[in-house]
């Protein structure tokens, strides 16, 4: 892990009873080849463990996976309850295959968003391409309303 | 936002994982010998009173009802007639949350399939029986399953009988299950006639803090059961999950852990095993893998003086990463129905073309088992291909299985439950990409220059120098043709590389 990788940290895991660890497995590595800090929860991790963990480590975001299709159930009030414990505008990610059955993803993608997720992203979706997304909306969010933007 | 988030306030807010493991004490040596049945009967008790349902469960009546199946829906007999026939058996997964939506999905695929499956959602898996309740609650109100399985505890014995009585064909548990007891309580006194998992198999890559000797024990447990069926005239047959994490595990590793969890079934009274295996796509690997897991089972179950058993084989389409579009799909499918054809598999799990996007449709999955069924039907009556290169992968997987297992019972010091326990403690066993904290981690397959499955590193894995030599020429002379290095980049890539339309990973 390289010295910037400290300026982006994020807390990562597969969300509720999914036990899938191969995709949790290549995220981090290459979250952490595009210079972001991974902490990673592994596998079956509940809404509250995530949220501690963001707590605890001061991490930029919350990065959620989930491929069996419960995401349905196991996402809902996510926002809320980061809310409730006092992180309510940390940027949350979510992706996977998010949903029972074979739905469009702009379908599944305002779910999601109406849950209060800021990034919904398919499994289709470029690793690479996401790190550089989820970099920009960091320090957009850590600079926003201060008149000059840096970039990294 | 979806009504099945707004129709009820006391649901919007998800409930907190409250794992109910059964109390288990840890310091009970654990032993590899039929429980005695007093200790069954005190641990029976206890099972049973993990969620209302299991009040129902009532051992001689499921014996009777048991009995009372037809032959037709009897798991082991289709087996047994396939075996001697030489067919390879068609069987789907399916599970959705509701009975009703269960009945018309089973009935749904039974014309196109031999035997049927009921697969468990994830929250029955880890014993969340109350999170399985909100799940149905929701899927109700939702008008559609919101569940990626069949919470079968939940629906009790009565539910589940009103399932096995709709269908006319065997149904068997698929699941995931580290401590299964009082699923399997429940599913065979209402009928099923197969019961598939294992404690290596339904710990290592579905579970994350599990200890090996708790689900081993709890595993005990079940296969005591199925040997108590067995005893009482009833023939429930049982199948190690053979895929493990579905991804390009190599075969002498999901071997071991097939002979293992074969020798302790056995030991509790368990008469009827299919043994199982993924596909990893390199025809001839997966040939011979199938071919060596019905001989090393042979050789290691009489060797450890069983007889009497009936030993089958199950080959799992394609397990790991699935192309988006449909007709991409078809071909992953046809290519593992041609390999359990051309294998003499006993039995093929199916995939469907819906396989990138999660749970499949009805249709989805008909399609699935339509297309291997032609693949089935015109391969069958052909010779079963022989060649120097399929013998020599056979001799290969044999040689691997036996210096792991050798090293397994070495630790073990004659109990081979110890002697697993010990080997994943110290990475002589070590499963590829698996959640459980209890595995090393440490061995790393890759794809050689023909798509076969080597091992990059070995980790603490005990196979022979010569045979780690080959697949170090195997993948050296992959890395010269694609001109770098092989490492973890490599393994990502072969990772990816069936859902990006090719079976090795070649850089981009």
């Amino acid at each position: 892990m390289n010295a910037a990788a400290k300026h982006y940290k994020v807390v990562l895991g597969v969300i509720g009873s999914d036990c899938h660890a191969v995709g949790n497995k290549i995220i981090t590595s290459v979250l952490e080849q595009e210079g972001i800090a991974v902490v990673n929860l592994g596998v079956m991790v509940s809404q509250d463990e995530f949220i501690d963990t963001a707590i605890e480590t001061g991490a930029d975001a919350i990065l959620v996976s989930s491929i069996y299709g419960h995401g349905e159930i196991d996402c809902a009030g996510f926002r809320g309850r980061c809310i409730e414990r006092g992180v309510g505008d940390i940027l949350l990610y979510v992706g996977g295959n998010l949903v029972i059955g074979k739905r469009p993803f702009s379908e599944v993608e305002a779910l999601f968003r109406d849950m209060g997720f800021d990034r919904v992203c398919s499994p289709r979706s470029d690793l690479v391409d996401i790190a550089a997304t989820l970099k920009d909306d960091i320090l957009e969010r850590r600079y926003a309303g201060e008149p000059m933007r840096i970039t990294a | 936002m979806l009504p099945a988030f707004s129709c009820n306030l006391s649901l919007t807010k998800p409930p907190e994982p409250r794992p109910t493991p059964m109390p288990f004490d840890a310091t009970l040596p654990l032993e590899n010998k039929a429980l005695s049945r007093d200790a069954f009967e005190q641990e029976r008790e206890q099972t049973l009173g993990g969620w209302p349902t299991g009040a129902d469960v009532n051992f001689e009546e499921g014996v009777r009802y048991q009995l009372d199946l037809p032959p037709e829906k009897r798991f082991s007999e289709a087996m047994r007639k396939a075996d001697e026939t030489g067919a390879t058996l068609l069987q789907p997964r399916a599970g959705v949350a509701l009975l009703q939506e269960q009945i018309e999905l089973l009935t749904g695929l039974q014309d196109v399939c031999d035997v049927l499956p009921t697969t468990i959602d994830a929250y029955t898996r880890h014993n969340r029986y109350q999170e399985a309740d909100v799940g149905i609650a929701r899927s109700r109100e939702a008008g559609r399953s919101l569940m990626n399985g069949f919470p079968a505890v939940n629906h009790g014995l009565r539910g589940c009988r009103e399932l096995v009585e709709a269908l006319s064909k065997p149904v068997q548990v698929r699941h995931g299950t580290p401590d299964a007891r009082l699923l399997a309580e429940i599913t065979l006194a209402a009928g099923f006639t197969s019961y598939e998992g294992g404690g290596i198999c339904y710990n290592i890559p579905y579970a994350k803090s599990v200890p090996l000797a708790r689900s081993i024990r709890h595993w005990q447990y079940c296969d005591r059961l199925v040997g108590l069926y067995e005893e009482a005239g009833v023939r429930i047959n049982r199948e190690p999950f053979g895929p493990l994490t579905g991804t390009l595990v190599p075969p002498f590793v999901s071997h071991c852990v097939m002979i293992l969890e074969g020798l302790l079934a056995l030991e509790q009274g368990v008469r009827c095993i299919t043994l199982g295996y993924g596909q990893a796509g390199n025809l001839v690997q997966d040939i011979a893998a199938i071919r060596s897991l019905r001989e090393l089972g042979e050789e290691f179950f009489s060797a450890a003086g069983y007889e009497g058993y009936q030993l089958s084989t199950v080959f799992h389409q394609w397990m790991g990463g699935f192309p988006e579009e449909e007709s991409k799909a078809y071909g992953v499918i046809c290519l593992g129905a041609a390999a359990a054809s051309l294998a003499g598999a006993t039995k093929v799990i199916v995939k469907t073309p819906h396989e990138a996007e999660g749970v499949p449709t009805l249709a989805a999955n008909r399609d699935g088992l339509k297309a291997t069924r032609q693949m089935i039907n015109m391969l069958s009556e052909q010779v079963k291909p022989t060649s120097a290169e399929i013998e020599l992968e056979t001799d290969m997987i044999k040689r691997e299985v036996r210096a792991v297992l050798s090293k397994v019972f070495e630790l073990g010091e004659g109990n081979i439950a110890v002697g697993t326990v010990r080997a994943f403690e110290s990475g002589v066993m070590d499963i590829p990409f698996a959640p459980a904290q209890a595995n090393a981690g440490v061995l790393m397959p890759v794809r050689d220059d023909h798509g076969a499955l080597r091992v990059l590193e070995k980790g603490n894995s005990p196979l022979p120098d010569d045979v780690l030599a080959f697949h170090r020429d195997k993948i050296d002379e992959r890395a010269r043709s694609e001109g770098r290095e092989a490492s973890f980049k490599m393994v990502v890539d072969d990772v990816n590389a069936i859902s990006d339309g090719r079976l090795v990973g070649r850089p981009k």
